[in-house]
């Protein structure tokens, strides 16, 4: 029963990146998230066809799975 | 060298080492015996101490990150600090229920007079009404408040069992702070995501439906929720959520009863897609599939959706995605949003194996829609 109340946080730092996704080619563009990001917001154009994005996705994953 | 010591030295100079060794550990398994409890609880009143504390830095933290959230993003003109320290000792007082029947109606009555007065309060300290501010400055004061709640409970039994000197009380609360630390750790990881604005792992419901709405006609069906007609494969599709891209979970309950009642929909399944909490040994983002009402919280909800389902037999499917606590109420983690697309699979596969062409279906994405919109 000993120290069993957690010591420090050991988490690894978590970055958020958002998903942008072209409804026309499904071309999917990812960057870093920037506030005011929300899933079905409109984006910027698709790289490859030029039609107007939407954002597909917002999620985070640890800087140790990115490399 | 004194009479005294020279006597010491005597009495001493008669016991060989071994005597002496015997004797103290006899000294030792006596004291062990008669003041073991006395031990353990000195050790776990430390730890308790220590997590005690832990919890004070939690709790003040998320107080500070919500006024500051409220003065420098809200706008909240003067210092809100004594508004917001009214708020955190705000209680919701639960109705009787020595006589139970009815007693969900009083359940929603007093939860959705403390929502209203939660919103007219941050109302009341924002400069602004922006509904995503607003929303976010709830959750923010909804964290802090449940950080404050945990603190003074657990201040309370530490204190009781020093006072009254009970080894049990101390000792059931030393093993149960592991996991209330845990908890308080996932309510502080929270506010992060919260004042960005971020999708939270519960939100995977609303991201799914929002897939079906997006681009289309919505209304507004009950408070903070919003209901599309689209259609699928000959099917008549009712697609409802919580109103994004604001920190809402938004009533399904009424609109549920809405949509088969008021509208007189006869629908042939009703399918909910909910995040849920795994199980230790369990992945993050594995699906699972299921019948009843996939919904949390209080359980009004829950009952209002198991009450229409039944009163129109109306079979009700649920569609799960396994997280931790953590990972649903902090930023969406990867292999949650990945599921998205999977679960649009399962979602279509129901649809399609459950009811044929020509049929009404509703479908509701259940959770926190901060940051998805529709």
């Amino acid at each position: 029963m000993m120290s069993s109340v957690p010591g420090p946080d050991k988490k690894s730092k978590l970055l958020v990146y958002t998903i942008e996704e072209c409804p026309v080619c499904g071309q999917k563009t990812k960057r870093a998230f920037a506030v005011g990001d929300y899933v079905t917001k409109e984006a910027a154009k698709c790289s490859k066809c030029g039609n107007p994005t939407r954002i597909g996705l917002v999620y985070a994953e640890s800087m140790k799975q990115s490399g | 060298m004194s009479i005294l010591e020279g006597g010491i030295l005597q009495v001493f100079a008669g016991i060989n080492t071994s005597d002496l060794v015997t004797v103290v550990w006899i000294g030792f398994f006596a004291l062990t015996f008669l003041y073991q409890t006395r031990i353990q609880s000195y050790m776990a009143l430390s730890e308790i101490s220590r997590g005690l504390n832990k919890l004070k830095v939690m709790k003040d933290k998320a107080r500070k990150d919500a006024i500051d959230y409220l003065v420098n993003v809200g706008k909240a003109p003067g210092d809100p600090s004594q508004r917001v320290d009214q708020f955190l000792d705000y209680v919701a007082i639960m109705p009787v229920d020595m006589d139970p029947a009815g007693i969900v109606g009083k359940v929603d009555h007093i939860v959705t007079t403390n929502n209203d007065r939660v919103r007219a309060e941050v109302g009341a300290l924002l400069k602004q009404n922006n509904p995503v501010t607003v929303s976010i400055s709830e959750n923010l004061l909804e964290v802090a408040t449940s950080l404050n709640q945990i603190h003074k409970i657990v201040r309370h039994y530490y204190l009781l069992g020093k006072k009254t000197n009970s080894y049990f009380t101390l000792v059931q609360l030393q093993m149960l702070m592991p996991m209330i630390i845990q908890e308080a750790d996932a309510l502080l990881n929270a506010v992060d995501s919260f004042k960005l604005g971020q999708p939270v792992g519960d939100g995977i419901g609303p991201i799914v439906v929002s897939r079906f709405m997006a681009g289309k006609e919505k209304r507004v069906i009950a408070k903070d929720t919003v209901m599309t007609i689209t259609e699928y494969k000959g099917r008549k599709l009712y697609v409802l959520k919580a109103d994004g891209p604001m920190a809402y979970v938004g009533q399904p309950g009424v609109a549920i009863q809405k949509i088969v009642g008021e509208m007189g929909v006869k629908p042939s399944a009703i399918v909910m897609i909910d995040a849920a909490l795994k199980l230790e040994g369990e992945k993050t983002g594995e699906i699972a599939e299921g019948v009843g009402a996939a919904i949390g919280g209080i359980g009004v909800e829950k009952f209002q959706i198991e009450e229409a389902a039944t009163r129109v037999k109306v079979p009700l499917y649920a569609i799960l995605v396994k997280q931790s606590i953590l990972e649903a109420i902090t930023v969406m983690r990867k292999e949650i949003a990945e599921a998205a697309d999977k679960v649009t699979q399962v979602l279509n596969r129901v649809i399609e194996e459950k009811t044929k062409e020509g049929d009404d279906v509703v479908v509701a994405g259940i959770g926190n829609t901060l940051g998805v919109a529709q």
